[in-house]
């Protein structure tokens, strides 16, 4: 299964609103990691990211995460995540991520 | 007819031979997934499991893409009271400290099981185990 990312921005609050689905591993990390950065140079504001159909993220795709996250400290920013699976929640507490990003609400099976 | 249905498990051993490609991880994963679940895992350390693996096939991998050997191997020694999981690999000649820090990874599998060994010698080892409950 590869990943894929729905993104808009929210011209109410001014920030972009992201759902990725799918799983994120060594294989597609780069391309995730891409993305979202051209997302972030388009448009310089928070992260609203929704991971209710992220299945599973690897040490890759957490340190592509971890990466943008840095430019988007750059510029006083800041990457939300919220409804994160169990599973997914798990890996980032035991890398301790979640002191790291912004997460909200209990993780769901 | 005999019956076909519900033969238990036994102590078996299940081996795995991959290509050195990043688009196999997930194969890996289903793999175990797959072994986890008939060997009466519950969800949490299926998953558990799944990303042990799924960090070790990447380790393995960064060590070798495009260099070395076009193959790795893993094995699922099963047990009545553990999956033990060995993932192995020659190592590539001359490619020290070609890859990206990936102790993010290691950290992550000592997390997720009960037991883990690396070497890192002429031939790339990870053994781990997962504990039944």
């Amino acid at each position: 299964m590869d990943f894929a990312i729905n993104s808009s921005f929210n011209d109410t609050k001014k920030h972009w609103d992201i759902s990725i689905e799918g799983e994120i591993d060594i294989y597609n990390s780069n391309d995730f990691k891409k993305e979202l950065s051209e997302l972030i140079q388009s448009n310089p504001t928070d992260v609203y990211v929704n991971c209710e159909k992220l299945e599973y993220i690897d040490s890759t795709g957490l340190g592509a995460l971890v990466s943008i996250l840095k430019k988007v400290k750059q510029y006083n920013g800041d990457i939300h995540l919220f409804n994160l699976k169990s599973n997914v929640a798990k890996l980032f507490k035991i890398t301790d991520l979640n002191k790291v990003f912004i997460i909200e609400g209990e993780p769901h099976e | 007819m005999s019956n076909v249905n519900n033969i238990p498990i036994g102590e078996d051993c299940i081996e795995l031979s991959l290509p050195v490609n990043p688009a196999y991880v997930s194969a890996a994963r289903l793999t175990a997934s797959s072994i986890a679940n008939r060997m009466g895992f519950n969800i949490e350390d299926i998953e558990d499991i799944k990303a042990a693996v799924s960090e070790a096939c990447t380790y393995l991998i960064k060590r070798n893409l495009h260099l070395g050997p076009k193959m790795f191997q893993i094995q699922f020694n099963l047990t009545t009271s553990t999956l033990e999981i060995n993932l192995t690999s020659q190592k590539s000649e001359g490619i020290n400290n070609i890859y990206d820090d990936d102790s993010l990874g290691i950290m992550m599998i000592e997390a997720l099981m009960d037991k883990i060994f690396v070497a890192d010698d002429d031939v790339i080892k990870i053994s781990m185990v997962k504990n039944l409950p």
